[in-house]
């Protein structure tokens, strides 16, 4: 295909399978700190999406082999995104002039220094680099080149520097990332005066759009009975509309039985199965195929000459039982 | 309703897999609805249903070489069911079944027929009589939250699905449907630019906003710049979504994974299923869902739809129970959101459509204690609503951004952001252009939008078939970079462009300087 052989060109990196893995495997090994327990918030949203694409993409494997994207794009950077109210992802690149560069200027100490992330919580201020309320580490080993940092809070806002921690206790930054601001995970603490409730109405309000209706909790601590209700026991009631995928079937073995009833005459007779009219081939063949369930079925097949003037009839009968 | 399908045409190839999404979703979801829309018109039932229609849907539905494989398809599937007529002669219970079906086909090829093959219309046809309100998308469903780090490719993404929507429909868009809900503060000022004056949020957007909503989810809130922000009530949602408490479970519906192309001797079904000989859904299914087992029994169609009736009622009876309980709490009448991957009914949910009917019906004829309402009707007429900023959050997986932000998918940002900044670097370098060089970066621009598709990356999320949604992603990235790359050198090799402005050839007026 033109398209193909004209990229081809154009790309740097060669194609191999083995390198294509390779890229999915890092990424999935990237994951820090602690599992959380899987919701199933948004699950029965994704499993109906999901049947959207129900069908296996198997056969284009065969036709075309993806050219590989590029594995650094030249610049120095390190790109924070947030993944919910606790957790940030970063990814980062460092270009070979710079880590030799910093080869360079610090000698020895390069290769003592730990590498790391220096995570900083910025909320509220104009982060000038050292007036954050708390930072905390994250070492990380020099072939990552993204990480999962759990913020351990919600609502707050944070920075993260790539950087070196010399033996020393001194810290130097590579790059430093954009600042990006974790949602809160509950109900904002802040009321309008001209739209105010009672705590207790808004309890009430609150239970019911996650669907508690009006058995939603309220009184003290409504807020953590609601996030234990609807985050466990209420998982079961929101979980997936699929009563059962046949996928998870243990062993099993299903048995269909079909008849085929085939024959020949002349072309331009007319034939009928069962009184009725059945269609022809052009060199005067035919085939039926029938779903064959238990029991006694009776198959007259008669055909006429095209004048009328002649006629032919066989009946078959079958019996099908299962034992 | 949202009904999305991302753009899948590949007219190097005369049989493509993935395009059965788009003809599966158009025979068992789109005109069972429109023949639904068409029916209630007839008996002159007023309703009002919420109905976006994706950008790249759009394009595909109006697509010549998609409609000339749609009838093809059709005509496939109206072949098959002569064959399961007479395969299931002996099979009284199966072979009435067999007789639907063949009927259903005949009636979808008639619909697309009638509309002149371009199902867009029909929509139009119920907006333009009031019925019903389209709204937009992101152009080519671009998940926002995990596009802040470049909001231009956010303002090309809205941009584009505005100017789409109008020429399509006549007028700007009145509201968007946020793709898979995904919201960040600050989208609304992009909407209010666009002429776009509400969006949707899931329920903890609006419940977890600044400051605390009065109403909860029960009524619209505005942002800051005045768009108005939509909840959606999950109570209501839930019961059409859930195994256990929902409607689609019931044992008498019938069972979507008992398909003929899975079940039938692989010589028969042959023509039927790719010819590479992967078996796939044909959407003749004979069983329902009988019970928690693997045991299935024939579909019984009256059953079926009894319980389709009973359930509306159900529905209607619960929706009374919490408007008097919140009209109480409130003192205001409550607004009600409920919203629906449109693929829900009839795809997934076979007797979703006819659930809908009857719904509609009983709330038109049975009472009066509800009515249906568009959100630029409820607006119109309470026009004063709490301001509020609503926060991050969408309706997938845990409520964030996590189902496209985990190991499966995320080295895929890299590449996509480094593509947007170049994308916003071409945009201002050139302000103004002509032929061969404007076009080649319009077509980096709808590279770069297709390769946005959240599809991919939720794909890639669930592990399952993913290679399509990597290959998609690539290629996109590659045929970008390219073009980035000749834009540049000023090389641009026409004959190439050609090429795959033929094979990418969605939203012919772009213009590459909305992304900045």
């Amino acid at each position: 295909m033109a398209k193909v052989r004209k990229v081809a060109k154009k790309t740097k990196k060669s194609v191999t399978k083995k390198s294509r893995s390779l890229v999915v495997r890092k990424a999935a090994g990237k994951r820090a700190g602690r599992q959380i327990n899987k919701e199933a918030f948004g699950i029965q949203e994704t499993v109906i999406e999901q049947a959207k694409f129900s069908h296996p993409g198997i056969a284009y494997v065969r036709r075309m082999m993806p050219q590989e994207l590029p594995h650094q794009y030249g610049k120095d950077k390190i790109v924070l995104q947030v993944r919910d109210p606790w957790w940030i992802h970063a990814y980062w690149e460092v270009n070979a002039a710079t880590i030799e560069r910093l080869k360079n200027d610090l000698g020895e100490d390069f290769y003592k220094a730990k590498r790391i992330l220096r995570a900083y919580d910025v909320s509220q201020i104009i982060f000038n680099g050292k007036n954050a309320h708390r930072f905390f580490d994250i070492a990380i080993n020099e072939y990552a080149s993204s990480w999962y940092i759990d913020t351990a809070g919600s609502g707050r806002s944070w920075c993260v520097d790539l950087g070196l921690l010399l033996p020393n206790g001194k810290f130097i930054m590579i790059v430093r990332s954009n600042v990006v601001h974790t949602p809160i995970e509950g109900p904002s603490w802040i009321t309008d005066e001209e739209w105010m409730i009672p705590e207790d109405m808004f309890a009430r309000l609150y239970g019911m759009g996650f669907g508690f209706g009006r058995s939603s909790p309220v009184g003290k601590g409504w807020q953590q009975k609601i996030k234990k209700d609807f985050f466990s026991s209420g998982i079961a009631s929101m979980a997936s509309p699929v009563k059962k995928m046949a996928k998870e079937r243990q062993f099993w073995l299903v048995v269909n039985t079909e008849l085929i009833v085939y024959g020949a005459t002349e072309p331009d007779a007319q034939v009928t199965v069962q009184n009725k009219v059945i269609r022809l081939r052009p060199d005067g063949t035919f085939t039926l195929r029938f779903a064959l369930p238990d029991g006694k079925q009776v198959i007259p097949v008669e055909a006429r000459s095209y004048d009328r003037v002649e006629r032919r009839k066989i009946t078959p009968i079958v019996n099908k039982e299962t034992k | 309703m949202h009904s999305h399908l991302p753009y899948v045409r590949h007219p190097e190839h005369e049989n493509f897999l993935e395009e059965d999404w788009l003809y599966e979703a158009i025979t068992e979801t789109y005109i069972p609805l429109i023949v639904v829309f068409e029916r209630l018109l007839n008996d002159g039932v007023d309703f009002r249903i919420t109905i976006s229609l994706t950008p790249t849907l759009i394009s595909m539905l109006q697509d010549g070489l998609l409609q000339e494989r749609y009838l093809r398809h059709i005509n496939k599937l109206i072949e098959l069911g002569h064959k399961e007529v007479d395969r299931t002669r002996w099979q009284g219970e199966l072979n009435h079944l067999a007789h639907m079906y063949l009927g259903r086909f005949y009636e979808a090829r008639n619909i697309f027929e009638k509309y002149n093959r371009n199902l867009v219309s029909a929509f139009k046809a119920f907006q333009d009589a009031g019925k019903i309100e389209i709204i937009t998308c992101g152009a080519t469903h671009g998940y926002f939250p995990l596009m802040e780090v470049v909001r231009p490719s956010i303002k090309a993404q809205i941009k584009v699905a505005a100017s789409h929507y109008e020429r399509t429909f006549g007028r700007k868009p009145k509201g968007i449907w946020l793709p898979e809900c995904g919201y960040y503060p600050g989208y609304d000022e992009i909407f209010k630019e666009a002429g776009i004056k509400y969006f949707f949020a899931d329920a903890h957007g609006v419940l977890h906003g600044s400051p605390r909503p009065k109403y909860g989810v029960f009524a619209p809130v505005y942002c800051k710049s005045g768009v108005a922000c939509f909840g959606r009530d999950l109570e209501s949602s839930k019961q059409v979504w859930s195994s256990i408490e929902g409607y689609p479970g019931d044992y008498n519906y019938r069972e979507f994974y008992r398909d003929i192309g899975f079940d039938l001797d692989f010589e028969y079904i042959r023509p039927y299923i790719h010819p590479d000989g992967v078996r796939i859904n044909t959407g003749i299914k004979y069983y329902r869902i009988t019970g928690p087992t693997e045991q299935k029994e024939p579909y019984v169609p009256q059953w079926a739809r009894d319980k389709a009736a009973a359930h509306a009622g159900n529905f209607l009876f619960n929706r009374h129970r919490q408007v008097e309980y919140l009209y109480d709490l409130l003192d205001k009448k409550p607004l009600i959101i409920s919203p629906y991957d449109a693929e829900l009914y009839g795809h997934w949910w076979y007797e979703g459509p006819m659930w809908l009917d009857f719904l509609i019906r009983k709330i038109a004829f049975d009472q009066d204690m509800i009515r249906l309402i568009t959100p630029s009707e409820y607006l119109a007429e309470n026009p004063r609503n709490q301001v509020i900023t609503p926060s991050m959050s969408s309706w997938g997986w845990k409520g964030y951004n996590e189902m496209w932000l985990q190991g499966a998918n995320d080295w895929i940002y890299p590449h996509l952001h480094a593509a947007s900044e170049r994308m916003t670097e071409l945009a201002k370098s050139f302000s103004g252009t002509e032929g061969v060089l404007k076009r080649a970066l319009n077509q980096a621009l709808r590279e770069l939008l297709l390769a946005q598709g959240s599809d991919w990356a939720f794909i890639m999320g669930t592990g399952t078939h993913t290679a399509y949604a990597v290959r998609r992603t690539k290629e996109h990235l590659l045929c970008f970079t390219r073009l980035y790359e000749d834009i540049k050198n000023n090389c641009i090799d026409e004959g190439w462009l050609a090429d795959i402005e033929h094979k990418d050839n969605i939203f012919p007026d772009i213009d590459y300087r909305v992304h900045q």
